[in-house]
């Protein structure tokens, strides 16, 4: 009897290994079909790559993908993309699974830090001294960027900054004052409301805090985090509270939409700016083509995020990493990516300056002759911020991505005058250090 | 001829043992004097759901033990889980506001959304009992939302509609009604899942609708000589006669209702200011998007006693209002 179970078992089980290995071996001749044309399938390697971003990143990566894979036969990727909603959620659960893609888009900050803390990232910097990834002339400020704890673990795809889109159309239309680099925040406030009397739309966007908020705190002089990351940066409740004010006066005087319309943005298309709704929005400047593809014939410039002491609260930030996994069994093909990524003009043909302004200045020399107009400005944008910016802060501790979120939590609260906003500023004071003692 | 079968049953358990009168329901009878030769028939039968047997104890049973192993842990996804006790525990009831914010929600919603749906789902039954003719058609109808209901394309269109410039709103317009914004006013957005919940009726009326279909036309006929109207009737026939189904529905749907996800998610993402943010939904953020795997873990377990007790308790109350036709009460 035992016998004719285990027999049973052993041929279900069989039945199910064979039924797997039919459905792969499908997959695999699909696949090998496809993209075999002038290599043999055996030789080929296979890499998975995984990246977040909008559907126009997506069609272009997969360009630059064919692009690659022509000028390296033996070398086939697996694509996998999403927004950016849902991609570190996807990420963790194969970090969990030990089965973190070969070449990863990473992001600077509190992801990669966190990363980096479970040792998950490849430490490319042999690959660098050999020049399998060629990055001759990139600035150290830049590569800084992907060095955590001694070990480079991404490198930069591009340069990114944050930036003050407005629209001159409607400045104009309400006979406000154009900003320029030395704007402050009373300028900022005063364009707002002129703004809104004018022309009855909204005089700005409510900002969400998440990066915002750090900047303020920089061109006060002050961090978020401090030296170690593990407590808040700043001590006085007040820079909090006074941010809060002036969002909150804004809101009451209907200057700025409350967070009931700012909700309803479920992306880039259907921003304010974008529908001529308020003339400011203040966002990443590698976003700048998306926006204004979206704005159709509004005119968008960019500047400074205002401040008499923006230069102190602006910075570089490197707009995305290529990261390897440590667990990656084909770390020298995934480099030759990185290394096609970073130096081969072609990619920046097809995808602009969506991962940010090229790290390489001979890059940037050859794609200045063909820039498209935004393209244009996000560049001259990045040299403005080049000179006038203070370095990046990297001490975001592993829990930030819990304390932001607790920021905009308060946010909210105080947005929808639930706290006052010294109330609010006390309450993330409680709650970011609950968070970092625990 | 049910209640002969039932009272068949009846008997045979009681001659098999003296069980509690609620059990006996739940426990399948046992084929009778097949023992002797049943273990190679045993065998076979066990081969035959071993693709169920192995799929229930590796994908069910080990997740379930494993993730209570994890609740004792600071697991992060990453790293190996380290055994941390009871500490989860603790800091769950003693220092997460955001843990209670989110069971007063859950609680809210599932206390508000499941007596709407069962309502709505009993009206809806009576009404479709009634129609003769083309019941297939209403019946596949009103049933459809529920089939799609749990997907994302439904919360996608639940949250189109009552966006600020959704259907819901242009319909209060041109009504010249005024427009609200559902989805960003903490105190209406919780509502506007609640009537997702309640819309997504199908499955429990269907349910409701073979329980009515199940009572003789003959109690009516002789009620109504009798001289009760439709309103007595529905008090002194349908409700008492329906009570078994009306238990079985309540059970599922306050589990359901507990473990809500997919429309939080969605629609809102827990906000505004947390106001639709369900416990699974904190659940699923402590766990992939701060990494807290041990704590999410733990949460499930907590949960997982809460839907308990509530099941114990309406199973614990049934004999005082369920109504079973065998049973001579």
């Amino acid at each position: 009897m035992k016998k004719s179970l285990l027999l049973g078992f052993l041929m279900v089980l069989a039945l199910i290994i064979f039924l797997s290995a039919c459905s792969e071996s499908d997959e695999a001749a699909g696949e090998g079909g496809s993209d075999s044309d002038n290599a043999e399938v055996g030789d080929q390697v296979t890499l998975r790559m995984t990246w977040w971003g909008s559907q126009s990143r997506h069609d272009q990566t997969q360009e630059i993908i064919k692009k690659f894979e022509e000028e390296n036969p033996d070398i086939n990727i697996e694509a996998e993309f999403t927004g950016f909603d849902g991609y570190f959620e996807k990420m963790a659960a194969q970090a969990a699974g030990n089965n973190l893609p070969d070449i990863m888009q990473q992001n600077f900050g509190e992801y990669l830090n966190q990363y980096a803390d479970k040792g998950l990232l490849a430490d490319l910097s042999e690959y660098v001294e050999s020049g399998e990834i060629d990055v001759e002339g990139v600035s150290d400020t830049v590569m800084e960027s992907g060095v955590k704890d001694g070990k480079l673990l991404g490198i930069p795809t591009g340069t990114n900054a944050l930036a003050a889109f407005y629209n001159t159309d409607m400045l104009e239309e309400a006979g406000a004052d154009i900003p320029d680099e030395s704007w402050t925040w009373e300028d900022y406030l005063a364009i707002a409301e002129q703004v809104h009397e004018q022309t009855g739309e909204y005089g700005t966007r409510l900002m969400e805090p998440k990066n915002l908020f750090e900047y303020y705190l920089r061109e006060k002089g002050e961090k978020l985090f401090n030296e170690d990351g593990t407590d808040l940066g700043y001590e006085n409740d007040q820079l909090l509270e006074d941010y809060f004010t002036m969002n909150k006066k804004m809101v009451e005087a209907e200057i700025a939409p409350g967070y009931d319309t700012i909700q309803q943005i479920k992306g880039v298309e259907d921003e304010l700016i974008v529908h001529g709704k308020a003339p400011f929005d203040f966002r990443w400047s590698n976003q700048a083509t998306a926006l204004t593809s979206a704005a159709g014939d509004r005119n968008l410039e960019m500047t400074l995020l205002p401040g008499s002491n923006n230069v102190e609260g602006m910075y570089l930030k490197p707009a995305m990493l290529w990261s390897v996994s440590e667990n990656s069994e084909h770390k020298e093909e995934a480099v030759r990516f990185i290394d096609f990524f970073t130096n081969s003009i072609e990619v920046y043909k097809i995808g602009g300056s969506d991962r940010g302004v090229p790290i390489k200045e001979e890059i940037r020399n050859e794609m200045a002759a063909d820039l498209s107009e935004t393209d244009k400005k996000v560049f001259d944008y990045i040299e403005l911020v080049t000179e006038n910016s203070s370095p990046i802060d990297s001490n975001f501790p592993p829990e930030s991505s819990e304390i932001l979120a607790a920021l905009e939590e308060v946010d909210e609260l105080v947005m929808y005058g639930e706290l006052t906003p010294e109330e609010g500023a006390k309450q993330f004071r409680e709650k970011a250090t609950s968070v970092l003692n625990r | 001829m049910i209640p002969k079968k039932e009272e068949q049953n009846t008997a045979n358990v009681k001659a098999a043992s003296s069980k509690s009168t609620t059990k006996k329901y739940l426990k399948p009878l046992e084929p009778a004097q097949r023992k002797s030769k049943s273990n190679n028939k045993n065998a076979t039968g066990y081969l035959f759901i071993s693709p169920f047997l192995l799929g229930f104890f590796t994908l069910t049973i080990f997740p379930i033990l494993y993730s209570l192993y994890l609740s004792f842990t600071d697991y992060d996804l990453m790293g190996t889980p380290n055994w941390i006790g009871l500490d989860n525990y603790v800091r769950m009831f003693t220092n997460d506001p955001t843990f209670w914010k989110s069971m007063e929600v859950t609680f809210f919603y599932a206390g508000v959304a499941v007596p709407i749906r069962l309502v709505f789902a009993l009206l809806v039954a009576m009404a479709l009992n009634k129609i003769v003719e083309m019941v297939g058609i209403y019946r596949t109808l009103l049933y459809l939302p529920s089939v799609v209901g749990g997907s994302i394309a439904v919360s996608i269109m639940w949250r189109q509609l009552f966006g600020n410039e959704g259907a819901f709103n242009s319909i209060l317009s041109t009504l010249g009604l005024p427009t609200h914004s559902w989805l960003g006013d903490p105190d209406t957005a919780i509502w506007t899942l609640i009537v997702l919940y309640g819309w997504q009726f199908g499955s429990s009326m269907l349910i409701f609708l073979a329980g009515l279909r199940n009572i003789p036309k003959t109690y009516y006929e002789a009620s109504s000589v009798d001289g009760a109207g439709p309103v007595k009737q529905f008090f002194i026939i349908t409700i008492p006669l329906l009570t078994p189904v009306i238990l079985f529905n309540t059970i599922m749907q306050v589990i359901q209702g507990f473990m809500a996800f997919t429309p939080s998610f969605v629609v809102t993402n827990g906000g505004p200011v947390n106001s639709t943010l369900l416990y699974v939904l904190y659940m699923y953020q402590r766990a992939f998007e701060y990494f807290d795997m041990g704590y999410a873990s733990a949460m499930a377990w907590v949960m997982l006693i809460i839907i308990a007790i509530f099941t114990a308790v309406i199973f614990k109350s049934s004999p005082h209002w369920v109504h079973y036709e065998s049973e001579n009460k």
